[in-house]
């Protein structure tokens, strides 16, 4: 199967600064695709292009099998960053409207937007205009205007960003359900523990350029094999600078280090007890969290 | 056709929104008023009785008066009452005084004094404690004026009647040749009146329905809704949607102003304006405000739209707006001067000038029905602006929208239009 979204070699440059730089990736068909970075690492302009709202100065984006000039917008949702929605506008005028130039005729626009205010419990609201609406619920309006016509590629940049976790869930769960039905999903974000539960591939860039991609497995793996996860009680910076210890992140309750390559991590956990009391020790893969900070930290370029 | 949505949204909206409705309806009711109440207010005559105190020296002028002084209030008694104070000599002073006196305790109101002298050249005088009435003033003198004259008259042996029928003055009647041969009853002061009604309006509705673009294109850029339209729909349907949807929401206020004004015009107006002279406003000219005011909001709308487009608040928006305004205000400012001579080489040129055309050919419509090539060449002149201004503001709003933070140098902007070529 082609991919939903091919980028290759792309580059867009603001005066001297190129804020894409030579980005070269593949989105799947049927994917969940978490496009990850620090802030200022590239990924709206990158968005942004492939909605035509830039151009690239440098590359070639294909989107649905067909050069991005060509295609037809309307097959992609997009959900940007900043919300924008009439704030004088009635709820289902809205809704209609936009609905009506992705290409729906205007009673289907009505009607599935009436049918998605029922099942978002904004039904009651349909007829006022958006700006008596919490920041929440405007969220769930633009997003059910970026579904609307059931686009084949959702483009959704931080969809969750000031939703309180029900009214997450109720769109997570739509997330998953156009997943199973087969259509691609881009998701830009920072809240990491969401792309470990949904998305299946990632996409890490910072300063412009692909640090990491691939499947979120395959990324685990090449991370996986060499990572502890331990809790402790004590003061335990003295791990930071074990012969062992490749690197080490403070998270908090708990730190995770990445060991050096054919070390025993036994050898660890003997140095971490001789000093500490250890509550948990746990070989672990790192999470999408802990490669995030290492790869982003570690990219002094 | 992706722009009939944008079209039926900006129709909709605008037409819906609560200043619509205001100014749709105040705006003629206001006018009228402007018009109406200055009359109002001089036929309103005074709803109080006023006593009067004649201090007479003659010995007879005052009586006369008083029987000529006959004015009654609108429930039918006299306006005036009042009493004559005899005064012979020397002591006319005394009682002048007294009375002046009498007002003080308001006792009376006012005082007419009328001395010997007054069969020559002398003054009567006119006293009182309340706010200067030129009515009652213009009356009194008046009503003492024709006492006098008939006196004066009768002395010499003549017939008050037959002098005043001998001596009335001659009224000459402004007439108009039209392009088409006829001859129109003309009076410069009603003439006026429409031509600078029709004018404010003109203005007022290109203006805020200019700024209305304006204004819904900062708000589509300051809440990025600019991104997911773009993202559905090209920049050309995008502007061509506000500027017929906008455009028809404006057409509909003309459509209810004209449907009022003709209302008035073919009622109660003609009777209050009938005062001032014939008022002529031929069905043609309601045509040409409506050709006018498509024309000029077009020209006026795609300024307003690179406006919009380059500003990031509408603050900006705001300071480069009355900049653009000035084109409009200049045919203003003219007008009193233009009227004078609406056929001068002055006048035709500036009426040519595109941005200028709504309004003063318009007013040369009114005044004198200009050749019709001349309203032609306006229009034809008009549309070439249009067409340009439209295409340039198309591909500088296509690049400017997606712009934020600084506001863009006129370089910058050329630079935007090649860009987007």
């Amino acid at each position: 199967m082609q991919p939903a979204v091919e980028i290759q070699d792309i580059v867009k440059r603001y005066g001297d600064t190129a804020a894409v730089d030579h980005v070269s990736l593949n989105v799947p068909a049927g994917t969940i695709y978490g496009f990850l970075g620090p802030n200022g690492a590239g990924k709206t302009s990158t968005i942004r292009m492939l909605m035509r709202i830039l151009l690239p100065d440098e590359g070639r984006i294909r989107v649905l099998g067909e050069d991005l000039g060509k295609v037809n917008l309307e097959r992609i949702g997009y959900l940007p960053e900043e919300r924008g929605l009439y704030k004088k506008m009635r709820l289902l005028d809205q809704l209609t409207f936009f609905g009506e130039i992705r290409g729906l005729s205007r009673r289907e626009a009505r009607n599935r937007s009436g049918a998605w205010l029922e099942r978002m419990s904004l039904a009651d609201r349909a007829m006022r205009p958006v700006e008596d609406l919490s920041k929440g619920m405007q969220q769930k309006v633009q997003f059910i205007a970026t579904i609307l016509n059931e686009p084949e590629l959702l483009i959704l940049d931080e969809p969750f960003s000031g939703l309180d976790p029900v009214n997450s869930n109720v769109l997570k769960d739509v997330i998953l359900e156009y997943h199973r039905r087969g259509h691609t999903i881009i998701f830009s974000t920072h809240q990491m523990d969401t792309v470990e539960k949904l998305c299946d591939h990632i996409c890490l860039i910072n300063k412009g350029r692909v640090l990491l991609e691939g499947t979120l497995s395959s990324v685990k793996q090449r991370y996986g094999k060499n990572g502890v996860s331990l809790r402790f009680e004590g003061d335990g910076t003295f791990l930071h600078s074990l012969p062992e210890v490749a690197s080490f992140q403070d998270n908090g309750n708990e730190v995770f280090l990445r060991l050096k390559d054919g070390v025993d991590p036994g050898r660890v956990l003997d140095a971490a007890r001789a000093r500490l009391s250890v509550l948990r020790f746990e070989l672990a893969e790192p999470s999408v969290h802990d490669i995030f900070i290492e790869q982003v930290s570690g990219d002094v370029r | 056709m992706k722009a009939m949505h944008v079209i039926r949204r900006e129709y909709v909206e605008n037409v819906r929104r609560k200043s619509f409705i205001v100014t749709t309806f105040v705006v003629p009711i206001m006018l009228s008023l402007f018009i109406m109440l200055p009359m109002m207010i001089a036929m309103m005559s005074p709803q109080r009785v006023s006593r009067v105190a004649v201090v007479d020296q003659t010995g007879n002028i005052g009586a006369d008066f008083v029987a000529a002084l006959t004015d009654t209030l609108k429930n039918g008694r006299p306006q005036y009452v009042a009493t004559i104070v005899p005064a012979s000599g020397e002591g006319y002073e005394a009682a002048r005084k007294a009375q002046i006196d009498a007002v003080q305790r308001g006792e009376t109101d006012i005082v007419l004094a009328i001395p010997q002298g007054i069969m020559a050249d002398e003054k009567a005088a006119y006293i009182t404690r309340e706010q200067r009435n030129y009515n009652v003033l213009d009356r009194f003198e008046k009503v003492l004026s024709d006492v006098v004259l008939k006196k004066r008259l009768a002395a010499e042996g003549l017939d008050y009647e037959r002098v005043k029928n001998l001596t009335a003055g001659v009224k000459v009647e402004m007439n108009q040749l039209t392009a088409e041969g006829h001859v129109e009853k003309k009076s410069f002061l009603s003439e006026y009146g429409v031509v600078v009604i029709f004018a404010l309006l003109l203005n007022t509705a290109i203006l805020s329905w200019g700024a209305t673009i304006a204004k819904s294109i900062v708000e589509e850029k300051g809440s990025r809704i600019i991104e997911v339209l773009l993202s559905s729909l090209t920049a050309r349907d995008l502007i061509l949607g506000k500027l017929v949807g906008v455009g028809m929401a404006g057409l509909t206020q003309l459509a209810i102003w004209t449907l009022v004004g003709l209302t008035l015009t073919g009622g109660a107006l003609p009777v209050v304006l009938a005062q001032i002279g014939p008022l002529h406003v031929p069905p043609i000219v309601f045509l040409y405000f409506v050709i006018f005011f498509v024309l000029g909001f077009m020209l006026f709308a795609s300024l307003f739209m690179i406006i919009g487009a380059m500003s990031s608040t509408e603050q900006d928006a705001q300071q480069m707006q009355a900049i653009a305004t000035l084109p409009m205000i200049i045919p203003l400012m003219s007008l009193m001067l233009f009227m004078q001579n609406p056929n001068s080489g002055v006048a035709v040129g500036m009426s040519l000038f595109p941005p200028f055309t709504p309004i003063l050919m318009l007013a040369r419509i009114i005044l004198l029905t200009p050749p019709l090539w001349q309203i032609l060449l306006g229009i034809g002149l008009m549309l070439a602006t249009i067409y340009f201004a439209v295409t340039f503001s198309a591909r500088v709003f296509r690049v400017g929208i997606l712009m934020h933070g600084k506001r863009p140098s006129l370089r910058e902007l050329i630079h935007w239009y090649r860009m987007a070529g």
